[in-house]
């Protein structure tokens, strides 16, 4: 360089310099409330009911810039993603899926935009640089610049249920036949990647959650009867439960394990005979939840993590 | 330290400096449904660039939701939808590394 700044740290990189904008903590986002759900599958009780449940906290915070977001769990044993970040006008909206339905211990949230975009400060002491232009803040030593502790690239597992294989359709069950036969849970299918600097009391990571999946198990059931002197008559009947995934992350002392939550689940059951026979024809059927699309997995694609100590911060 | 840069902050305690890490943010930016962006960011060259991603409104249960990929050819960054599928509107960060 001819002019102008640049800080080398101890490995030899460049981390202050008069081109590139470091990030600076904009502050907590504040939680505004929380919707807490899928426990288990709705209006089914039966074999493999149980799903460990999904909260999902609102968030907002007040930002020209579009601030990174960092999760710093409170229960460091549960799952956690950022699934969602909208603005209006200078409000930000972010939400964020945690396992199980406790709203105790919600995460907090710690945002950081360049130094611009953060609030002035009245402190004057320390050490600003701008960019050649004079007017733009590449760093700004009050407003906390971000100093990170590790990072990688990590991915979810294509299969989310803890059963192994893919649930299934299935014919050939009696007639009403409605026990679900698959663990939609997903608390133990992650892969997992070490990193040394992760501890459970203050380290925040910042990945979005971004690959999603939906995923059903169907069985149809089948009965045929006849009276005396009267045409066969068929029974038919349907059930099915889907569960929708959101890819999830969780901090263990040296590890970052890459997964999934819950999002939303249903269960719905169909019966239905054939007119003539014993009795006429008739039948029934209820749902919860609408499957959002065939089953599969999308998304899922190799994302970078980032990971700090959010106790700087405090 | 013996040699390096410590910044202060007021109270005495060290805010920033040489024995830190970090990451530098060159652009962040959304991308709007189905579209393509694609930016070269010079001041980076020879540093590691990473883009994260996140999407914006995701409707509950509603439809199927597809981020946009991103390719990172030395300094140039694009965002384009998934081969053969709709992609739906997305924030970018563009972060920087000296490696």
């Amino acid at each position: 360089m001819s002019y102008g700044f640049e800080a080398i740290n101890n490995n030899g990189k460049v981390i202050i310099n008069d081109t590139i904008e470091n990030l600076h903590f904009l502050g907590k986002a504040t939680r505004g409330g929380s919707n807490s759900d899928y426990a288990d599958f709705p209006t089914y009780s039966g074999a493999f009911d149980s799903l460990i449940g999904r909260v999902i906290h609102y968030y907002t915070i007040t930002c020209t810039g579009t601030p990174i977001v960092f999760i710093k769990p409170n229960d460091y044993s549960r799952w956690h993603g950022v699934i969602k970040q909208s603005v209006n006008g200078t409000t930000w909206s972010i939400d964020v899926i945690v396992s199980g339905t406790s709203t105790s211990n919600p995460p907090d949230l710690y945002c950081f935009v360049n130094a611009n975009d953060v609030p002035s400060s009245t402190e004057n002491y320390g050490m600003q640089v701008f960019k050649s232009n004079g007017t733009t803040k590449t760093f700004d030593s009050r407003k906390q610049p971000l100093a990170i502790t590790g990072g990688g690239n990590v991915i979810a597992p294509t299969d989310p249920t803890n059963s192994t294989g893919l649930p299934t359709s299935t014919g050939g069950h009696p007639w009403n036949y409605a026990t679900n036969d698959h663990d939609f849970r997903c608390s133990n299918k992650y892969n997992q990647y070490s990193n040394t600097n992760i501890d459970t009391t203050d380290t925040m990571f910042s990945c979005p959650s971004l690959a999603q999946a939906v995923y059903k198990r169907r069985m149809d059931g089948f009965k045929q009867s006849q009276a005396y002197g009267q045409p066969t008559q068929n029974h038919y009947s349907t059930a099915q439960w889907f569960c929708m995934y959101r890819s999830a992350f969780r901090l263990r002392s040296n590890y970052f394990d890459a997964g999934w939550a819950v999002y939303a689940a249903g269960y719905s059951f169909s019966s239905s005979f054939e007119d003539g026979g014993w009795f006429g024809g008739g039948g029934g059927s209820y749902s919860t939840g609408t499957m959002p699309y065939d089953p599969k997995t999308i998304n899922l694609q190799t994302n970078a993590y980032i990971i700090a100590d959010s106790s700087r911060y405090d | 330290m013996s040699y390096g840069l410590s910044v202060f902050k007021s109270n005495g305690s060290v805010g920033f400096s040489t024995a830190d890490v970090t990451w530098q943010t060159l652009d962040q930016f959304t991308v709007s449904a189905n579209a393509t962006v694609s930016n070269t960011y010079s001041e980076a060259s020879g540093m590691t660039i990473i883009a994260q991603r996140q999407l914006v409104n995701v409707p509950p249960n509603s439809q199927e939701d597809y981020v946009p990929n991103v390719t990172i050819s030395g300094t140039t960054v694009t965002v384009s939808p998934q081969s053969g599928v709709s992609s739906s509107q997305c924030i970018v960060h563009v972060l920087a590394q000296d490696t």
